[in-house]
């Protein structure tokens, strides 16, 4: 490999990392502090990017359309907290899960009946197209260089959240002491349900931003939801540091895997879960 | 629009009834068309269409089935390759299905000639192209209206040559489609003298093409060959452009590349080159016919699939109207059936004697949101059926 | 008594005379057969992961890796066209998957929790992934087997596979089999201990049991019994595929187990019998059947505190 394809493969996997981070991040977040598994994460990844298409086919502007878009599934989050997610809090896990996968088949019916099931695209913006050129054959897309940007930004957003506000401080408290918090007075349910929508809203974004560069088709959240549960697992739920650490680590490796040794490139980011697992049972950065 | 429609059937009907009142020997069973395809899922648009197309041409044929009935008997495989050997059970021991038509996925395919080759049923393949349909798993109960995987990418290599293209690269999915397409485009091209600087197999259905496409330009091959359909279609297309390579290295591909995905690529696909068998841009009178009859009774255009499903509604109609509505002797089934030649949007075809259409294969360029055909790459193209033993 | 719960009872006595006598019924439409023949192979998978998970505490998305290898061992060992003797074969595919299961149980029940979940999941992909993207194993589309096996057992032949109602007498027997060898392991010593780790494994390692022992031997006998059903499986249209091995298939049979009753075993029967009723009613209604299939899902979970035989239990215990 020359160094100049090193350095382009090493920029393609930084950014597919940073996307997997996007999307796992409102995962972990969701785990760390109310414990729940919501397997309905990727389904939300797919709403964001169906949203973003219908509004952008009915208003013509992508940043309008993303706006709609993630204040939606905020709204969606909310009521999915609310209205099923909140009654089985006491139950366990496995029922939690058996849930969230009821919920992936209501969510891909939904999408068969409302947008269909022919792939759907979605233009790059014009303020955000064109490349900048790295050789005399290859460009990168500046739009895909803007989505990293992105993902650096709500990552910096969300450890100023977490570290350095009275919400995050609740956040924090209510990963390690639920009852503690609840006996202090704070109002834990209301805390469930701002982190539980803002969770699911960061997979929205995710698959908003995605969009102009992707194929927007059915089965797009299961695809996606697994490589994001590798990637919290080796980060240690819970923790975003540990995702954001992970999820970099997952798109190098599954970046460089399909040049380097492309037969077993597929299998990689397990091979690497699992050899992480039996290194570090709690993940890289468990809480 | 759909008033004409139902006044041909109705039409149809009463004439039918009329048949039926008169003590002629004409069947009071209808036949039973069992179709399996995915209703949902990835492919589900392809079902869809298919589907339509299928009820399209036995519907505008019906005056001509010997008053026989048409009963759908209709089953979601989801494209799920190990429901396959079950539903295809099910359509010939529950319903005693006359014909099963399907499926999308050439996984599926193989499971449900595992159940149906050599019984008393005739199975239709109207879309999936694995090679051993009509290859070492032909039967003579099994037919295919589609294509089948060497078909359209054999073409594209003598296309490559003459355009003096010397070195490409080849890239799919790592499955028999994916394989065999680049197999095909292998075949004639090293053939003419032409090299493959490298094959690319992305684990199937994976669509994260960034690393790949880095890797291609690194190469730099004089084109690049590549067999991708439905949403990996369009996130390839795009990523190709998007990183610059598509004025610099030529894109060409299996027509499925560029199939019912053109809208979602956009500007992207404009001057990719495509073989298949079928263009939505076809000039002749049957296709347009087609084009416009389909886009009025289902709202929407119509595709390649709409083309196959249709096709195969044309090949049951035919075998029904020769066979006077007596399809009892499966035997004078296929054989009417296998001598058929079929008047589709796609140009006339006939069978091989693997039972597969032989058929022309078109050169096709984007242009201006749609496959302009250029020329007949191949015609009458016949696939070479190695294995079979029909 | 083996079966001490009286809802338990009741299903037994209920379903197994019912499915015995059902084929005598459904003579004409061998395809009824099949399709129960089918619903109760899973339901032995099915079975077989409630175990480890609802019983073991042991919780698993990797147990489809099982079925798939019973399959795919199936395939790799037999010959392409000569008959073998079934029950040789069973021991075989059950063998070899026992041994497999003992090295990746080793490596994988160190982890707890949701990493178990994890680590799991990793070693089904990494097989999928290796059939997958394999030409030699019939990659993405997957392989025919083009012979049944015979089942004699010294010169006499009991069933005849071809035949689907023998087929489906072999599965019912195997069911049957493999619903009492669990509740006798359950009853047994080793059983009692594996409840006692569940329950509290601290205490059970104070009292000198190596833990790590029995949820080892737990794993590899579910597993050799989760291979026993990929197996059947291939063997019913004796056609083989990588997503034997999808983490979907392991989601899919968790589902069963949990709908059904976490830990009853008989539950995992009645779980998979439901949703797969449900699924097949409902794909016959409507083309988007997904949608009842998922409401009905979530309704289930917030009603059935325990599963469809936690629920029946608490209505009908509660009358004793």
């Amino acid at each position: 490999m020359t160094t100049s394809l090193f350095f382009v493969q090493l920029i393609n996997g930084l950014q597919y990392g940073l996307l997997l981070f996007l999307i796992a991040s409102g995962l972990t977040l969701v785990f760390g502090v109310m414990g729940i598994l919501n397997l309905a994460h990727g389904s939300m990844f797919m709403v964001g990017a169906y949203l973003a298409w219908y509004f952008f086919e009915h208003t013509g502007s992508f940043g309008i359309s993303a706006l709609i878009s993630a204040a939606i599934a905020l709204l969606i989050g909310i009521a999915m907290e609310r209205g099923l997610i909140r009654h089985l809090y006491r139950r366990n896990h496995l029922d939690q899960v058996l849930l969230t996968i009821g919920m992936i088949f209501v969510f891909n019916a939904l999408q068969s009946l409302l947008w269909g099931n022919d792939p759907l695209g979605v233009p790059v913006p014009q303020a955000l197209s064109g490349a900048i050129p790295l050789n005399d054959v290859l460009e990168y897309p500046i739009y895909r260089i803007f989505v990293a940007l992105l993902c650096i930004a709500i990552a910096f957003v969300m450890y100023y959240m977490i570290n350095k506000t009275r919400l995050g401080m609740l956040i924090r408290a209510g990963e390690s002491n639920r009852e503690m918090v609840e006996c202090l007075g704070i109002d834990i349910r209301r805390l469930y349900t701002i982190v539980f929508a803002i969770g699911v809203m960061l997979a929205a974004i995710a698959g908003v931003a995605s969009a102009p560069m992707s194929s927007i088709m059915p089965g797009m959240g299961e695809h996606v939801l697994i490589t994001c549960f590798v990637v919290v697992v080796i980060g240690g739920m819970g923790s975003i540091k540990g995702a954001f650490v992970a999820a970099l680590l997952v798109g190098l490796v599954d970046t460089f895997s399909s040049v380097l040794v492309p037969q077993i490139s597929s299998m990689m980011i397990y091979i690497l879960m699992a050899f992480i697992l039996l290194i570090k049972p709690q993940g890289l950065f468990s809480s | 629009m759909f008033k004409t429609n139902t006044l041909r059937t109705a039409v149809a009907a009463s004439l039918a009834t009329l048949t039926l009142s008169t003590p002629v020997l004409a069947s009071d069973e209808p036949v039973k068309v069992g179709i399996m395809l995915p209703f949902s899922g990835v492919y589900a648009a392809l079902g869809d269409a298919t589907r339509n197309g299928l009820k399209m041409a036995l519907q505008e044929k019906s005056s001509e089935l010997h008053g026989r009935k048409i009963e759908f008997i209709e089953i979601d495989t989801e494209a799920r390759p190990e429901r396959a050997p079950e539903i295809a059970s099910s359509l010939l021991d529950r319903s005693k299905a006359d014909f099963i038509i399907g499926p999308v996925h050439s996984g599926v395919a193989m499971g449900m000639l595992k159940v149906l080759r050599g019984k008393d049923t005739v199975m239709i393949v109207p879309n999936a192209g694995a090679g051993p349909v009509t290859g070492p798993l032909c039967a003579p109960n099994v037919f295919r209206t589609s294509f089948s995987s060497w078909q359209p990418s054999y073409p594209m290599g003598k296309v490559a040559l003459d355009k003096g293209y010397k070195n490409v690269v080849t890239m799919s999915w790592n499955y028999g489609m994916g394989r065999e397409s680049l197999d095909a485009f292998e075949e004639s091209f090293t053939a003419g003298g032409g090299k493959i600087v490298k094959q690319m197999l992305v684990p199937f259905p994976q669509t994260e093409f960034q690393s790949y496409l880095s890797e291609i330009a690194s190469l730099k091959p004089d084109a690049v060959f590549v067999f991708f359909a439905g949403g990996g279609a369009v996130k390839f297309v795009k990523d190709y452009d998007a990183l610059g390579l598509k004025g610099k290295i030529p894109l060409l591909g299996s027509g499925f590349l560029t199939e019912g995905t053109i809208e979602a690529q956009g500007a992207a696909a404009e001057g990719v080159m495509t073989t298949l068998h079928y263009a939505d841009t076809l000039d002749n009178e049957l296709n347009n016919r087609f084009r416009t009859s389909y886009k009025e009774q289902f709202g929407k255009p119509s595709d390649l699939y709409a083309v196959q499903g249709y096709d195969t509604g044309l090949l049951i109609a035919n075998a029904l109207n020769q066979l006077k509505g007596d399809i009892s002797d499966r035997d004078a089934l296929i054989n009417t059936m296998a001598n058929t030649t079929i008047n589709s949007p796609r140009g006339d075809f006939t069978f091989s004697k693997a039972h597969n259409p032989v058929q022309n294969i078109y050169l096709r360029t984007v242009e201006n949101g749609e496959n302009k055909v250029i020329e007949i790459a191949s015609p009458m193209l016949e696939d070479p059926a190695r294995g079979c033993k029909l | 008594m083996l079966f001490n719960k009286r809802t338990e009872r009741i299903f037994i006595w209920v379903f197994f005379p019912l499915a015995l006598l059902l084929p005598l019924f459904l003579e004409q439409n061998t395809f009824y057969v099949s399709k129960l023949t089918s619903i109760m192979i899973f339901a032995l998978f099915v079975m077989s992961l409630d175990y480890l998970v609802g019983r073991c505490g042991l919780i698993t998305l990797g147990h489809a890796m099982f079925y798939g290898l019973g399959g795919y061992l199936f395939w790799m060992l037999a010959p392409e066209y000569t008959e073998v003797n079934f029950w040789v074969y069973t021991f075989y595919v059950c063998m070899i998957a026992a041994a497999i299961a003992l090295v990746i149980g080793f490596l994988v029940l160190r982890t707890s929790g949701i990493y178990m979940i994890m680590i799991t999941l990793a070693f089904a992909q990494m097989a999928f992934y290796f059939f997958s993207d394999s030409i030699e194993f019939g990659g993405n589309d997957g392989l025919f087997i083009y012979m049944k096996p015979e089942t004699s057992i010294f010169g006499l032949s009991l069933f005849d596979l071809d035949n689907p109602i023998h087929f489906y007498y072999l599965c019912l027997l195997s069911l049957f089999n493999t619903l009492v060898f669990f509740k006798l392991l359950i009853r047994s010593r080793f059983g009692r201990v594996v409840d006692a780790i569940h329950q509290n494994p601290g205490r059970t390692t104070a009292l000198g049991y190596n833990i790590f022992m029995f949820r080892l031997m737990s794993y590899v006998i579910a597993s050799a019994l989760g291979a026993y059903a990929g197996y059947l499986f291939t063997l019913q249209y004796g056609f083989v595929n990588p997503s034997m091995l999808a983490w979907t298939t392991s989601g899919s049979a968790l589902v069963m187990s949990i709908l059904g009753g976490m830990g009853s075993i008989y539950g995992a029967i009645l779980g998979t019998f439901v949703y797969e009723g449900l699924h097949y009613g409902l794909e016959h209604l409507t083309e988007h059947w997904m949608l009842f299939m998922g409401i009905l899902i979530i309704a289930m979970v917030m009603v059935f505190k325990n599963g469809i035989a936690g629920y029946l239990e608490k209505l009908l215990e509660k009358r004793s």
